[in-house]
């Protein structure tokens, strides 16, 4: 395997863990398709993440779980750049899931009851808890990834140790 | 932390923790959610007291007091005693430890960490250590514990005390 792990290929890298890797990795693609919030906001929330750990190879990473629900161009760059919250090109549902998205990122303690109940006055009780459940996926395999990536880039320095 | 809850469960006492959760209202994930917790324990590639470490690290990080209080059976048997399990404190490379131990504690910081990710030293401690299958199955671990423990503080409703610790079976989250 030569690409670097990203939350998008990271099932591939992970396989060698076996039964519980398929299973995370079910769980991964059944949040593209449930009913409860929109893939494409879900892939913006992906990208808040990316845009908040730095990761310049997460955020060039496209995402095959969307099919035809990718975000367009420009609600990516402002997602990207930071912008989409001041941007009236985005709804007061996009805008409240982006917000919570950015508080589960920095802590789950920091997230304020406003921003929980701007969530479920959107997509109701279940709608907060799928999201909740799509940022802990999200969030997690960017932080697995990243370590993946950190353990395949010293494995060749280590050979090299190894030779010489 | 909301002292209130955000999301109540769907109202069944089926015994499951999970599936009586607020997690309970996703019927889209639940079931496999069940799953995920049952094969990271019964099916890990690294012993069960290994895995409840790196679950207690997790659980002190996210500040998780049900993640804290809880001590799975299965990791008990494997001989993990509240003496070791309170060594993954701060400090802990200068605990009584083992190597092994105190290399997945690593992981599970480089994991936990902002940002997340290793030093090139830390990474080749770590592949010295462990064979790249037992680190991909406590990556899986890792993302698991941490999802469920941000779940429980991301609803709410949690006391701000500690709990007392309690040892609890391993199937009343995967069954």
């Amino acid at each position: 395997m030569t690409d670097a792990p990203t939350s998008i290929s990271l099932d591939a890298h992970l396989a060698i863990a076996g039964p519980a890797a398929e299973s995370f990795a079910r769980l991964w693609r059944t949040l593209w398709r449930q009913d409860h919030l929109p893939a494409e906001l879900l892939e913006l929330c992906r990208l808040t993440m990316a845009r908040l750990h730095g990761d310049a190879g997460e955020q060039a990473a496209a995402n095959i779980e969307l099919g035809g629900h990718a975000p367009s161009p420009g609600r990516r760059d402002a997602v990207l750049s930071g912008t989409a919250l001041d941007d009236p090109a985005f709804s007061p549902a996009d805008k409240a899931v982006l917000l919570f998205a950015e508080y589960y990122w920095m802590d789950p303690q920091s997230i304020t009851d406003e921003a929980a109940d701007a969530v479920k006055a959107h997509f109701g009780e279940a709608g907060l808890v799928m999201l909740i459940e799509a940022l802990g996926c999200i969030d997690g395999r960017i932080r697995a990834a990243r370590c993946l990536r950190d353990l395949t880039a010293a494995a060749p320095a280590k050979e090299t140790a190894h030779v010489g | 932390m909301s002292a209130k809850p955000r999301a109540t469960g769907p109202g069944t006492q089926t015994g499951n923790v999970i599936r009586d959760s607020a997690m309970g209202l996703i019927p889209e994930t639940v079931d496999e959610i069940i799953a995920l917790n049952g094969h990271v324990w019964r099916d890990s590639l690294v012993p069960p007291s290994l895995l409840e470490i790196i679950r207690l690290r997790n659980a002190r990080t996210v500040n998780c007091v049900f993640c804290k209080s809880v001590r799975y059976d299965v990791a008990r048997r494997d001989g993990l005693s509240e003496d070791r399990a309170e060594m993954v404190a701060d400090g802990y490379e200068d605990s009584a430890l083992a190597p092994r131990e105190k290399a997945a504690l690593a992981l599970a910081d480089a994991y936990l960490n902002f940002p997340a990710g290793m030093a090139p030293d830390g990474a080749a401690r770590l592949s010295c250590t462990f064979q790249p299958a037992e680190i991909a199955s406590m990556l899986v671990a890792l993302m698991t514990f941490n999802f469920t423990s941000r779940m429980a503080v991301s609803i709410g409703g949690m006391p701000e005390e500690p709990l007392p610790i309690t040892e609890v079976s391993l199937a009343i989250s995967t069954s």
